[in-house]
C-alpha cells in the first residue's frame, strides 16, 4: 500500500508540467479566446507525440501501457495549467474506438491527428448502436474531428463533419468552446455498451484529476499571495480570516488528491467498490475545485475579480468540469446506491 | 502507488479478525465509572494476554512492535468490529507510555510500562488549565522544590478519567521567571496523594468523562520527574508523532460504519414529507452521498499519511489535516442523523445506546474542541503546511 507518487511518476509529472509551462501558458487562453477552437491541430499533434492520448491504453490497443494512476497524474497537471482542448474526450474516445474494433480511428486519436469533444445530453437522449437522438451541449466539439456521446450504459463516437456548421455559443470559460446540436438518429462510427461502465469510471477519474489540479493550483495561488500581499504593514496571511481560508483550501485539496489516487487504483483493478471510489473522487474534487477557486477570488481582493488574473479562469473551468461526463447530481446518485467500500 | 497489501499482511488481517471475533467483550460497557474502569482494564488485559496490547509499542517494552501497515490493519479491524474504545487506557498507551519510553529513566520505565500494557493501571493527563487551553505553555500550576519533593499547588481541567486514574502525567510550572516554555516540568503524579481533589464535569451530552483536579500542596517525590526540571515542554512534545498517522483510523472506520447505518435508517424511516422514506428526500439523499464520499476520502487521506510515514519516518504536518477533516465530517454526519430521525431526536438517548443519535449529536461539538481546537489546527496547517507568516 502506497498512496504517494513514485520517482518514475514524479518524472512524468515534471515533463508534463515543463511542456505545459513552455507551450501552453495560461495567458494564451485570453489571447485565443475568440478563436473558433480552443486548441490547434498542431498543438494536438504535439500532445499526441508525447503519448498523452494513449498513456493508459494497453500496448496491444496501441497505447503506452501505463496505469490509470499515471493518466490521472497527467490530467492533474492539465487541470493545474488549465490546458485547453478536449483531453477527456480524446483519451476516452481512443479507448472506445479501440474497444469497438475501430483500430485506425483509435490510432489517429492516439496520434493526435483526430480529436474528440465531449457531448453532454440535455434532458433525455437515446444512445444506441443504431442511432443517437437528443439535444447535446458539445464541450470543445468546435475544432474536433469527433464527439464522444455517453449515457449511463453506452459510449459512442460520431463524426463532427456529420453535424454540419454549428455556431459557437458564448461560453463562460474562455478556454472551452460551447456548441449545441440536435441529433436525430445519427449512426455512430464506434459504439460500446458492454464495458462502457469501466470506461466511464476511468473518465470520472480523469475529470476528478483535472478538478484536483484546479484545487491545488488555487490553494497555491492563494497561499503565495497571502505571504506577499501586505496591508496595515504586514502580510495578509497573518490574519486568521485569510490563514484559515487557505488552510481550508489545503484540506479540500488533500482530500481530493488522496481520494483521486485511491480511486485511480481501485478503478484500474476493477475492485468491487470502484463505483463508490470513483464517484467519491469526483464529488470531493468538484467541491474542492469550486470552493477553492471561489475562495481564491476573495483572497486576491479586487485583483481576483479581474479577467487579467487567473483566479477567474480556474473558477470558470471548474464549473465546466462539474458538468463534464455527467453532473454532480448523477455522481451523488451513483454514490448513494453503490455497493459499500471494501 | 498501489493499494495492495502483501500476502503476509493479508494473513495478519485474517489473524486479527479471527482473534477479535473470538475474544471480543460480550457485555455492554457499563456507565458506572468504577465499573467502566474495570471493564476497560479487563479488555486491555485480554489483549495483553494474547500479545495484542500496545500494537505500536516496541517489542523491548513488551509491545507488539507491529509494522506501520500492520498497525493500520489492527486499527481498521478494531474499528470495523465495533469494539469498545481503549478509553481509560488511552493516555497510558498513547501518550504517557510513549513519553516514558522516549524520555524517562530505566527505573521509571521498568516500573510503569509493564503495568500500562497489562491493563493494571489507568493514567490521566494533567496538562490543560482553566487559563491555559490552546495556549498550553502559559500553564500556572506551581511546583516548588522542597528537599527531595516537588510541592504542587494549582488546578487542572479537562482531565479524562481523573476520577478513576492511578497515575497522571502532570505539567507544572517550576520556574515562573523565565519565558513560558522554559519553566515547565513533566512529572508523574500518584493520584492517591493527599491534597488532590477531583470534581467531575458534566458535559452537554450528560457524560462525566472530564474532571477538574485541584492540587493543594501535593508532595510528589522528585524522582518522579521525567527529563530535567524545567525541560517539561520538550518532554510533553516528544511523543506527538507516536501514532505516525494511524491515530484516526479507528474513528474513520467507525464513521464509515455509522454512515452505512444512517443510510439504513433513512431507508426505513419516513422522511420530512411524512410520505416517502427519508432517503428519497433530495436534500437528505445528497447529504448522505456526500458523507459517503467524504468517508472514502478520509480513508484515502489516512493511507496517504501512512505512506508518508513509511517513506519519511514521520506523517508530516499534513497529519493535522486529517484531524480537522475528521471533526468536520463527524459533526456533519451526526447532525444529519439527528435531522433524519426528526422529532424522535428530542428524546435523549446517550450515544452508547442503539439508536442514540441524539446523544451522538450532543457529543459532536467535542470533535472540534478536544486535542487542539479546529482554529488552532487551521493555524498549524496555514503555518506549517502552507508556510504562511505567524
Amino acid at each position: 500500500m502506497d498512496l504517494l507518487t513514485s520517482s518514475e511518476q514524479d518524472e512524468i509529472v515534471s515533463v508534463v508540467a515543463g511542456f505545459l509551462r513552455a507551450e501552453l501558458p495560461i495567458n494564451d487562453l485570453r489571447v485565443n479566446r475568440y478563436d473558433h477552437a480552443s486548441f490547434t491541430p498542431g498543438m494536438w499533434k504535439k500532445c499526441g507525440e508525447l503519448g498523452w492520448f494513449g498513456l493508459g491504453l494497453s500496448e496491444e490497443l496501441g497505447g503506452v501501457g501505463y496505469g490509470l494512476a499515471e493518466e490521472a497524474l497527467l490530467f492533474r497537471e492539465l487541470g493545474r495549467h488549465l490546458a485547453p482542448g478536449p483531453f477527456v474526450g480524446s483519451v476516452l474516445g481512443a479507448r472506445v474506438a479501440a474497444l469497438a474494433g475501430q483500430t485506425e480511428l483509435a490510432a489517429s486519436i492516439v496520434a493526435g491527428t483526430c480529436s474528440v469533444g465531449m457531448a453532454e445530453a440535455r434532458g433525455s437522449a437515446s444512445v444506441a448502436s443504431t442511432g443517437i437522438s437528443g439535444t447535446f451541449d458539445l464541450l470543445d466539439g468546435a475544432g474536433a474531428t469527433h464527439v464522444l456521446i455517453h449515457s449511463d450504459s453506452a459510449l459512442a463516437l460520431i463524426e463532427c463533419a456529420a453535424l454540419g456548421d454549428v455556431p459557437l455559443l458564448p461560453c463562460i470559460d474562455p478556454g472551452t468552446r460551447l456548441t449545441r446540436v440536435e441529433l436525430f438518429g445519427v449512426v455512430p462510427m464506434a459504439f460500446i455498451a458492454e464495458g462502457s461502465d469501466v470506461v466511464l469510471r476511468r473518465g470520472t477519474v480523469l475529470v476528478a484529476a483535472l478538478l484536483c489540479g484546479i484545487a491545488e493550483a488555487t490553494r497555491d495561488l492563494s497561499s503565495e499571495y497571502a505571504k506577499v500581499r501586505e496591508q496595515f504593514g504586514k502580510p495578509i496571511g497573518v490574519n486568521q480570516a485569510i490563514k484559515h481560508a487557505c488552510a481550508n483550501m489545503a484540506i479540500r485539496a488533500e482530500a481530493a488528491t488522496s481520494q483521486l489516487f485511491f480511486a485511480a487504483l481501485a478503478a484500474d483493478e476493477n475492485r468491487g467498490d470502484a463505483i463508490l471510489q470513483t464517484s467519491s473522487a469526483r464529488v470531493v474534487a468538484t467541491n474542492a475545485a469550486i470552493e477553492n477557486a471561489t475562495a481564491t477570488i476573495q483572497v486576491h481582493g479586487g485583483m481576483g475579480y479581474t479577467f487579467e488574473h487567473d483566479a477567474n479562469l480556474y473558477f470558470k473551468r471548474a464549473r465546466i468540469l462539474e458538468r463534464t461526463l455527467g453532473d454532480s447530481r448523477r455522481h451523488l446518485d451513483l454514490l448513494l446506491h453503490a455497493p459499500a467500500a471494501q | 502507488m498501489d493499494l495492495k497489501f502483501s500476502k503476509e499482511d493479508l494473513e495478519f488481517r485474517e489473524e486479527v479478525r479471527t482473534w477479535i471475533s473470538e475474544n471480543r467483550p460480550r457485555e455492554q460497557r457499563p456507565m458506572d465509572r468504577p465499573a467502566m474502569r474495570e471493564y476497560d482494564l479487563a479488555w486491555q488485559k485480554t489483549q495483553a494476554n494474547a500479545g495484542w496490547a500496545g500494537i505500536s509499542w516496541p517489542k523491548e517494552y513488551g509491545g507488539r512492535g507491529a509494522s506501520l501497515i500492520q498497525a493500520l490493519i489492527w486499527f481498521e479491524e478494531y474499528g470495523g468490529a465495533g469494539l469498545p474504545g481503549i478509553d481509560a487506557c488511552f493516555v497510558g498507551l498513547n501518550h504517557a507510555g510513549p513519553t516514558l519510553m522516549t524520555r524517562s529513566s530505566e527505573e521509571q520505565k521498568s516500573f510503569h510500562l509493564p503495568k500500562i500494557l497489562s491493563g493494571d493501571v489507568v493514567w490521566c493527563q494533567g496538562f490543560s488549565e482553566p487559563e491555559a487551553g490552546s495556549d498550553l505553555a502559559s500553564l500556572k500550576a506551581r511546583a516548588v522544590i522542597d528537599g527531595d519533593e516537588l510541592v504542587v499547588t494549582g488546578q487542572k481541567i479537562w482531565t479524562s478519567f481523573a476520577d478513576v486514574a492511578d497515575w497522571q502525567e502532570l505539567l507544572v510550572r517550576t520556574d515562573p521567571d523565565v519565558p513560558k516554555h522554559k519553566g515547565i516540568t513533566w512529572v508523574i503524579c500518584d493520584m492517591k496523594l493527599p491534597g488532590i481533589e477531583i470534581r467531575p464535569i458534566e458535559t452537554m451530552d450528560e457524560e462525566h468523562e472530564f474532571c477538574e483536579v485541584f492540587y493543594n500542596e501535593v508532595r510528589i517525590p522528585l524522582k518522579n520527574v521525567v527529563g530535567d526540571i524545567n525541560d517539561g515542554w520538550s518532554v510533553a512534545m516528544s511523543t506527538l508523532a507516536f501514532e505516525r498517522g494511524t491515530a484516526f483510523t479507528v474513528n474513520q472506520v467507525r464513521l464509515a460504519k455509522t454512515v452505512e447505518e444512517i443510510i439504513k435508517v433513512a431507508k426505513h424511516r419516513l422522511g420530512p414529507d411524512g410520505l416517502r422514506p427519508a432517503i428519497q428526500d433530495d436534500e437528505i439523499a445528497r447529504r448522505l452521498a456526500r458523507a459517503r464520499a467524504d468517508v472514502a476520502a478520509m480513508r484515502a487521506m489516512t493511507y496517504r499519511t501512512i505512506s508518508r510515514s513509511l517513506r519519511d519516518g514521520t506523517p508530516g504536518p499534513e497529519g493535522s489535516i486529517i484531524k480537522l477533516f475528521y471533526s468536520d465530517l463527524m459533526q456533519s454526519v451526526y447532525r444529519l442523523a439527528f435531522e433524519i430521525i426528526g422529532a424522535d431526536g428530542l428524546e435523549f438517548l446517550n450515544r452508547w445506546m442503539p439508536g442514540g443519535w441524539s446523544g451522538s449529536y450532543l457529543y459532536s461539538p467535542a470533535g472540534s474542541l478536544g486535542g487542539g481546537t479546529s482554529e488552532i489546527q487551521r493555524n498549524i496547517i496555514g503555518e506549517r503546511v502552507l508556510g504562511l507568516p505567524r
